[in-house]
C-alpha cells in the first residue's frame, strides 16, 4: 500500500511537472483556434483514436495516418483504440488518458456522437486541438473539422444502385444496419431510406442488424431469406455485415440471383464483387481520411491554423472497375501510391 | 441428479421417496425450458409460413450450435460452481490462429483445427492453474483471460480479418453429410459426449460433487485441483472448437467474434437449469437454452420483430429461469 501511494505521488507529481512544462510553451491566443499551443518546429505527439481495432477500414485509417506522418520530420503518432465500437466509456478513458499524456493534438473517430461532445471540449480547454475523423461530435464546435464521408448522400447513392440493378417492376429488399444510435449507422439508415424513397417500386420488407459481427449478420441473413424467398436486393451497411451476408447468400446458392450493395471493401468483400455475389460496394477512402487529418493536424500544431472540414468521398466499385488502377489505389493503399 | 441410490461411497444413501421428489425437482427445472422451446415452436409454426421448412429447422440448428457447443462445456464449469468468462475471446482467438495457420503456413485444414482447439486447450489449462494453483476466484481468473485472448487475437492478426482461405475450410462451418449440416452433427457428438462424461464418469460425478461443497469434496479424497483443471480446460477445448466453426462459418478468421458470446453461453446454461451456485445441471437442459436463445433470434426476423427486443426477451427469460431456480432452492430448503 505505501509503495503504492508513493509512486501515485511519483506520477502525480511528474504529472504536474510535465503540465507546467508544457503551458510554458503555451501561445494563448495566437491564431483561429484560439488558445491553441503553436509548436513551429521541434518534435511533437499526435494521438489517433478509431472507433475500435480490428476492422480492416480502421487499419487503412492507420496506414493512412501513419503514411503522413512518415513524410513529415518530428512528428510521432500513437495509434491506440478500444476493441469494440460500442465500448464508448474505454474510448473516453483512452482519450481522457492521451490528454493526460499531454499530446499535441488529438485525432479521433467518436464513437458516440452526445457524450464524446464533451470530451471534445476538455480537449479544448486543455488548448489540444481536436480533428474528427469518420465520426464527429454533437455539437461540433466550430474550431474542430471533420474529416469523413458524406454517409448520407453515399447511402442515397446505394438505394440508387440497387434499384439500377433491380430494373423497373416491384422488388423486395432488405437492410442490414449494423450499430443503431451511431452517427455513422443512422446517417447511412437515413440515407438509403431516402433514396428508397425515390424508388416506390422498391419495398423494404426486412431491417434487422448486425451488431457488427459477421457471425450474427449471417444468421440474420439467412433467417431473412428464410422469411422472404422471395427476396430481390440486399443492402449491407457495413463491413461485418456484408461478409456475413454474403456468406449467407453463398450458402442459399442466391448469390448472384439477389442484388446485393454492399459497404466497405475488405479482401473479402472485393472477392465478393469479383465473384459476382456483390452487385456493387460503396467504398469510402479510409486511408484519405487518417492521411488528410494528420496533415491538417500538424499544420494546425505548426501554424495555428484551423482546417476545414473535408469529405473524404465515396468510390462505388462492381465488377467492370474493380480492377481499374485508381479504384485499385483505393483498394488497396499504400504509401508509396496513395489514394489521395 | 438422478443417480443418487447409485453414487458410491462418497454419498449417503438417500430414501427412495427423497430421491424421487429429487429427481422430479430437477426434471421440472428442463422441463420449464422444454415448455418454453415447444410453445415457441408452436406458436412459430402457426405465426409464419417459412418456419417449418427443413432448411429453417437446420439453420436454427446451426445457429444454436457454436453457443451450444461452447455452453456444453460451460454446464460442467457451472456445475462446479465455477464460470469461464473467456470462452468468447478464446473462440476468437482460435478462430483466428487456426485460420492463419490455413492461409499463412498452409497447414492441411484438419490440422488447423487441431491447432485451433489445442489453443483453447492451452487457455483453459491456464485458466484452470488460475483458480486451482492461484487461488484465484474464477470469475477473475477467466475475466483475465478474456482480455488477454482477445487482445492476443489483435496482436497475432494486427487487427485485421484473417481471409483467403481455401474452399474446404469452408466444410467444417458450412459442409453437410448427406443432408445434415455439419455444425449439428458436430454439436450432436459433443452433445452425446457431455452427457456421457457427466453421467458415466468419475469427473462428472466429481463436477458435481465438488460444485455441491468443495470442502466435502476435498476431504473426501477427491483431488479436486486435478479435476477443476481438467473442467476448464474442456471448456477451452470447446470454445476452441466452436471458434473454428464460426470461423469456417464465414470462411474467415474474425478477431472481432464473439464480444458478449459468453452472455449467451452462460444465458442457454442457465435457461436450462443449471444453478451458478454449482451441483446442478444437465446437457439436455443447456441444449434446449441454446435452442430457445435461437428460436427467439430465429422468429424475430421471420416475424420482422424488431431486433431490440430480442435482447429485452431473452432478459427476461434469464429472470425467469433464475428466480425459477432459486424458488425451488428456498422450498427445497424448508422442506
Amino acid at each position: 500500500m505505501r509503495v503504492r501511494l508513493s509512486a501515485a505521488l511519483a506520477y502525480a507529481a511528474a504529472a504536474i511537472v510535465l503540465i507546467s512544462s508544457c503551458s510554458a510553451v503555451t501561445v494563448p491566443g495566437s491564431g483561429p483556434g484560439e488558445g491553441s499551443k503553436v509548436k513551429p518546429s521541434g518534435p511533437i505527439t499526435l494521438a489517433v483514436v478509431p472507433k475500435a481495432i480490428g476492422l480492416d477500414f480502421w487499419d487503412s485509417v492507420r496506414k493512412g495516418s501513419q503514411c503522413a506522418a512518415s513524410k513529415m520530420t518530428g512528428v510521432t503518432l500513437q495509434w491506440d483504440g478500444v476493441t469494440a465500437e460500442t465500448d464508448v466509456t474505454g474510448q473516453i478513458n483512452l482519450l481522457q488518458n492521451f490528454l493526460t499524456r499531454q499530446v499535441d493534438g488529438l485525432v479521433y473517430a467518436a464513437t458516440d456522437a452526445k457524450v464524446l461532445a464533451q470530451l471534445t471540449q476538455d480537449a479544448l480547454s486543455r488548448n489540444v486541438p481536436v480533428i474528427n475523423i469518420d465520426s464527429g461530435t454533437n455539437p461540433q464546435p466550430e474550431t474542430v473539422p471533420v474529416f469523413a464521408t458524406d454517409n448520407v448522400v453515399a447511402a442515397r447513392k446505394a438505394a440508387d444502385l440497387l434499384a439500377e440493378a433491380l430494373g423497373p417492376g416491384e422488388h423486395k429488399v432488405a437492410f442490414i444496419p449494423f450499430r443503431p444510435g451511431t452517427v455513422t449507422n443512422d446517417e447511412r439508415t437515413t440515407g438509403f431510406k431516402e433514396g428508397l424513397a425515390k424508388h416506390p417500386n422498391l419495398k423494404l420488407v426486412a431491417e434487422q442488424i448486425s451488431n457488427s459481427d459477421p457471425n450474427i449478420a449471417l444468421s440474420v441473413t439467412e433467417n431473412i431469406l428464410t422469411a422472404h424467398p422471395d427476396l430481390d436486393g440486399i443492402f449491407a451497411a457495413s463491413e461485418p455485415g456484408v461478409v456475413g451476408a454474403v456468406n449467407a447468400l453463398n450458402q442459399a446458392g442466391k448469390a448472384g440471383k439477389i442484388k446485393f450493395v454492399g459497404w466497405d471493401a475488405s479482401p473479402d468483400e472485393v472477392k465478393g464483387v469479383t465473384s459476382g455475389a456483390i452487385t456493387a460496394l460503396v467504398v469510402q477512402n479510409p486511408f484519405r481520411m487518417g492521411f488528410d487529418a494528420v496533415n491538417a493536424m500538424v499544420q494546425t500544431v505548426r501554424t495555428g491554423h484551423v482546417p476545414t472540414s473535408e469529405d473524404t468521398g465515396v468510390t462505388f466499385v462492381t465488377q467492370q472497375n474493380v480492377n481499374d488502377r485508381q479504384v485499385q489505389a483505393i483498394l488497396n493503399p499504400s504509401c508509396e501510391n496513395p489514394p489521395v | 441428479m438422478g443417480g443418487a441410490r447409485t453414487t458410491g461411497s462418497g454419498r449417503p444413501l438417500v430414501p427412495l421417496p427423497e430421491a424421487w421428489r429429487d429427481r422430479v425437482r430437477s426434471a421440472v427445472s428442463q422441463l420449464a425450458a422444454a415448455g418454453a422451446v415447444m410453445v415457441l415452436f408452436v406458436y412459430l409454426s402457426f405465426a409464419s409460413d417459412a418456419f417449418l421448412s427443413a432448411s429453417n429447422l437446420f439453420n436454427i440448428g446451426v445457429q444454436s450450435a457454436v453457443v451450444a457447443i461452447i455452453a456444453i462445456g460451460m454446464t460442467i464449469v457451472i456445475i462446479t460452481a465455477g464460470i469461464d468468462l473467456s470462452v468468447g475471446s478464446v473462440a476468437a482467438l482460435s478462430g483466428v490462429l487456426g485460420a492463419m495457420m490455413v492461409v499463412k503456413y498452409g497447414v492441411p485444414i484438419p490440422l488447423a483445427i487441431i491447432g485451433g482447439v489445442a489453443i483453447g486447450a492451452i487457455a483453459g489449462l491456464v485458466n484452470g492453474l488460475l483458480v486451482t494453483q492461484a487461488g484465484m476466484a474464477p470469475f477473475i481468473a477467466t475475466l483475465g483471460m478474456l482480455s488477454v485472448a482477445r487482445g492476443l487475437g489483435y496482436i497475432v492478426t494486427d487487427s485485421v480479418a484473417v481471409s483467403g482461405e481455401p474452399l474446404e475450410f469452408k466444410l467444417l462451418g458450412q459442409g453437410k453429410l448427406g443432408s445434415l449440416p455439419i455444425p449439428i452433427l458436430a454439436l450432436v457428438v459433443v452433445a452425446l459426449a457431455g452427457h456421457f462424461v457427466l453421467t458415466r464418469t468419475k469427473l462428472g460425478r466429481y463436477a458435481y460433487a465438488m460444485g455441491s461443497n468443495l470442502d466435502a469434496a476435498r476431504l473426501s479424497g477427491i483431488p479436486v485441483k486435478r479435476y477443476l483443471t481438467t473442467i476448464y480446460i474442456i471448456s477451452g477445448i470447446l470454445a476452441g472448437f466452436a471458434g473454428m466453426i464460426a470461423a469456417s462459418r464465414v470462411n474467415s478468421g474474425q478477431p472481432n467474434f464473439g464480444i458478449g458470446l459468453e452472455l449467451d453461453v452462460i444465458a442457454a446454461t442457465v435457461i436450462g437449469g443449471a444453478s451458478l451456485f454449482g451441483g446442478e445441471g444437465k446437457i439436455i437442459g443447456t441444449l434446449l437454452g441454446a435452442l430457445l436463445i435461437a428460436l427467439i433470434r430465429n422468429g424475430s426476423v421471420l416475424l420482422d420483430i424488431n431486433t431490440f427486443y430480442q435482447q429485452v426477451i431473452i432478459g427476461v427469460i434469464i429472470w425467469i429461469a433464475v428466480f425459477w431456480d432459486q424458488y425451488r432452492r428456498r422450498r427445497a430448503a424448508s422442506a
